[in-house]
């Protein structure tokens, strides 16, 4: 049974915020879902309406059984870790803790303990007396932390809680997150609009778009197999062209590759495309290989330019059907510009997407 | 921002009381002023206050003065105050704090005390004359209390300080960077300074610029002291007509124009800001 | 430091003279001997603050000064607040209209304001003079408490009230126990401002004044129609002495400039 359940949850803005519309998610027990997509998608409304900071129009939040709807943010049982941090400037990292449990008329013995506790699990105990100001970012991120977990809450909700950091730290610092979670198994939901921090911190990752769920699985899935040309733009995809099917199977579909047959997973959410639709092609640059002249099967080409990458060496590629950026081993062997190609595609990576406008193309056909 | 529900009803009982102060206690005599601008006392409505004040000699010649020393005042102001604030602008930090706390305190002390002074110094037996007495330059004790230069001596005192504040802070944000950039591709310090710092500098300019000008001819103590009744300004005549004549229309005509004055002034600046932004 | 060549200190040692020279004037003339103010002054004396003591204008209408200062601030303080709140936590509509008419009080000639009041307050009939004073100070520093506070509040991080909620405290709490107290400079540094600029003024309360109630400024300006001595350089000395401490004060406790 799911811990957390949003059914049907409608925000509408006066301003140009984003909306929802009968929005629905499930978060089980003691699981990290995160909530991944570009700034005005939606994740923060829905984050905030979990929170209780937005009265939704309609539609249902419920957490452990209990319904949340109609319940005042403070009332929640909620812990909450904002982007800016938000810690109290003028109390002490110590005071900053106890906050909640003051809040919740925790004896005194105990609000100490907790905090002190809170702050071991952060490594923080050597700071209980400082004032916010006086921490660094990733120190203040931590106080962050204990505080909105010393609770106890019932659900975790950061909300980009890495952003205000340098990238070294942040590495870091999601690790300790995802330890923190794990040891109070707390379950919890996690706005990013970062892919590789969704990717290492979460169970789940749901990606959205203008307010609606694109896709849904788990982060492996969500790597590997896009099911819409947004995910597949959004997780790293650097190549795409647009092609005729040639036929369908029930896993593989056949395209074109330089006058050959390739055969591709395909994914579409309006059945089964016929021969002679379009699809979308998307791989990654380290999923194909070059090698020199064009008498090779594959997509012949010209090398328009090199950049070195440490272990690896970029190629862009100018060919028939695009400019491609591909990736290579430094030990392979090295193309000038202006040096003929092939492009050989390692097709068990690529995969072939349907959208809406072509299944709609495909119909009229 | 904070989106919460109810929130229309929160912010008016956050505003009411201290907008209802304002809008009877202030918005509404300012209305009532206007309308005794224009309602003589025995009924109707008429114009002949603001025809009196427009075709009196007196009237013309005391508003074209007071905008007149208020050029002058601002004039003054910039040209003292710009080279100033770009060496407090370019101090370190803690002198730069001490010294523009320095300029702070004319401000924050009565402007009778501050115009006091002007008179020890102008006075017949004041420190000038007595200078130019010992010097044998005059014979005679000069007057210069009650005398146009007097004013705007005492007011560019008063209102210095409110030229020189928002020009250090618009060049404290002008980056040292800038500047060099401006030597090294060739410009010497004047130039420098006319076509990278002032233009950078210009909305402290503005502002600095606006509140001289508009507090020059709207202050009262500086030519109530002195220039007195010889010499008034739309201040002192505002004061003179309510309080010594009783034509209380013909104040509230003064008051009027003055009121158009400043607003005039607020508003030319902010469309020009406006447009150059 | 760049760019900085010896003429541009000398338009420093213009300025600073110019600003403070007349201090140092009045400062001389109060010792001076001589009552009729020629300069420079012969001798020493302290008579002219004994008289500043002695005149019983100057010590009333200190009193009435300051009683007026401390009260309309405070009023201007606690009605000013929420509507610096409004103004930095909400977007509405109206915001800039009440902006504008916050600010308003400021636009507007005070001399003008005086006047405007006391017509209208004549209009309203009885009124005692102290209130018509307290209602015209406390108007004219609403667009100080206003400005200063809503900078302070800009300066805070606006979800820190949401924290606070998110972790049990209701609106009010939050605002208490969170927001208040890092508004803490803010509020003085308003305080002082209102406080500064409410003893100082004159042409509001040159109308609103009258028989034997008098701000300090305003019977400073009448001695001076009827008598030229240096009792005003001694009492002027005296108020600078008390706002030096007053402004050294606040600017080393809370940085008053930033405000201003």
């Amino acid at each position: 049974m799911p811990y957390l359940e949003i059914h049907d949850l409608t925000v509408s803005y006066e301003k140009n915020q984003p909306t929802l519309e009968r929005f629905s998610l499930n978060v089980e027990q003691g699981e990290l879902l995160s909530l991944l997509g570009p700034s005005g998608c939606g994740k923060t409304t829905t984050l905030r309406s979990v929170a209780g900071f937005i009265q939704p129009d309609a539609g249902r939040i419920v957490i452990n059984g209990r319904d949340y709807t109609h319940l005042p943010p403070n009332q929640r049982d909620i812990g909450l870790v904002f982007q800016s941090y938000a810690l109290f400037p003028h109390l002490t990292v110590f005071n900053n803790v106890a906050f909640g449990l003051r809040m919740r008329r925790i004896p005194k013995k105990e609000i100490y303990s907790r905090v002190a506790n809170a702050l071991k699990m952060v490594g923080l105990e050597a700071f209980a007396d400082r004032r916010p100001a006086q921490l660094s970012g990733g120190q203040q991120q931590r106080v962050a932390l204990a505080r909105a977990t010393v609770i106890e809450p019932q659900v975790l909700l950061l909300d980009e809680p890495l952003s205000n950091l340098d990238a070294g730290l942040r590495v870091t610092m999601r690790q300790e997150i995802r330890r923190l979670q794990q040891q109070l198994g707390i379950t919890t939901l996690y706005v990013t609009h970062d892919q590789v921090e969704a990717m290492t911190i979460s169970d789940r990752v749901v990606v959205m778009n203008q307010g609606e769920i694109e896709q849904m699985g788990t982060p492996e899935n969500i790597f590997s197999a896009p099911e819409t040309v947004f995910v597949a733009d959004f997780m790293g995809f650097d190549n795409h062209f647009n092609t005729e099917v040639v036929s369908v199977g029930d896993s593989k579909l056949t395209a074109t590759w330089g006058g050959a047959p390739i055969q591709l997973r395909w994914h579409s959410k309006f059945g089964s495309p016929r021969p002679g639709a379009r699809a979308e092609i998307f791989f990654r640059a380290d999923n194909a290989s070059l090698v020199a002249g064009t008498e090779a099967t594959g997509l012949a080409g010209q090398v328009i330019l090199h950049t070195f990458h440490g272990n690896e060496l970029q190629y862009l590629v100018d060919t028939e059907v695009g400019e491609f950026s591909i990736m290579q081993d430094s030990d392979s062997e090295r193309f000038e510009a202006g040096a003929a190609v092939t492009v050989q595609p390692h097709t068990q990576k690529w995969i072939a997407i349907i959208e809406e406008t072509a299944a709609r193309r495909q119909r009229k056909e | 921002m904070i989106r919460r529900p109810n929130q229309t009803r929160t912010i008016i009982l956050l505003v009411c009381p201290a907008l209802i102060f304002v809008l009877v206690f202030f918005v509404l005599p300012l209305i009532f002023l206007l309308s005794q601008s224009v309602l003589p006392e025995d009924g109707g409505f008429t114009l002949s206050g603001y025809l009196e004040f427009f075709q009196s000699r007196v009237s013309w010649i005391v508003y074209l003065r007071t905008l007149k020393l208020g050029l002058i005042v601002t004039g003054i102001c910039v040209v003292m105050a710009y080279p100033a604030a770009f060496v407090l602008a370019r101090m370190p930090p803690r002198r730069r704090s001490f010294l523009v706390s320095l300029v702070i305190l004319p401000l924050m002390t009565n402007a009778v005390a501050r115009t006091f002074a002007w008179l020890i110094i102008l006075g017949r037996r004041g420190m000038i004359n007595q200078t130019l007495l010992s010097l044998e330059l005059v014979e005679n004790p000069v007057r210069f209390i009650f005398t146009e230069t007097a004013i705007v001596l005492g007011l560019t005192q008063l209102f210095l300080p409110l030229m020189v504040l928002p020009l250090v802070s618009a060049m404290e944000n002008i980056p040292d960077d800038v500047l060099e950039a401006a030597r090294s591709l060739g410009a010497n310090r004047l130039t420098t300074f006319l076509r990278i710092v002032v233009p950078l500098s210009s909305d402290g300019l503005v502002l600095g610029a606006t509140l001289v000008f508009t507090g020059s001819v709207t202050a009262f103590v500086t030519p109530a002291i002195l220039g007195g009744s010889r010499l008034l300004l739309m201040s002192t005549l505002l004061r003179q007509k309510a309080v010594i004549l009783f034509d209380q229309q013909a104040a509230a005509v003064v008051a009027v124009v003055m009121i158009l004055t400043t607003l005039a002034v607020n508003l030319l600046l902010r469309v020009g800001r406006v447009q150059q932004g | 430091m760049p760019m900085v060549s010896r003429w541009m200190y000398i338009s420093l040692v213009i300025l600073y003279s110019f600003l403070l020279g007349p201090f140092i004037i009045i400062f001389m003339a109060s010792f001076g001997a001589n009552a009729t103010m020629a300069f420079p002054p012969q001798g020493f004396t302290l008579d002219w603050f004994a008289n500043v003591f002695e005149t019983s204008q100057f010590i009333d209408s200190f009193w009435i000064s300051l009683h007026l200062a401390l009260l309309s601030t405070i009023v201007s303080l606690v009605m000013g607040m929420p509507v610096a709140y409004a103004l930095t936590r909400f977007q509405f509509a109206a915001s800039g209209l009440v902006e504008t008419i916050f600010s308003a009080p400021i636009l507007v000639p005070g001399l003008v304001i005086g006047f405007a009041m006391l017509n209208f307050f004549v209009l309203l009939g009885d009124m005692r003079v102290m209130t018509g004073l307290f209602i015209g100070h406390t108007a004219i520093l609403f667009p100080y408490s206003v400005r200063v506070i809503s900078a302070s509040l800009r300066n805070l991080d606006p979800y820190v009230e949401d924290a606070a909620v998110s972790l049990g405290a209701n609106r009010l709490r939050g605002f208490l126990l969170v927001v208040l107290p890092n508004m803490q400079a803010g509020i003085a540094a308003a305080f002082v401002l209102g406080f500064i600029t409410s003893f100082n003024n004159v042409p509001v309360s040159l109308f609103l004044s009258g028989p034997g109630v008098t701000t300090l400024p305003v019977s400073m300006l009448s001695y001076l129609e009827y008598y030229f001595d240096p009792t005003i350089a001694a009492l002027s000395t005296l108020l600078v002495i008390f706002t030096v401490v007053l402004v050294q004060t606040a600017e080393r406790v809370l940085g008053l400039s930033q405000f201003v």
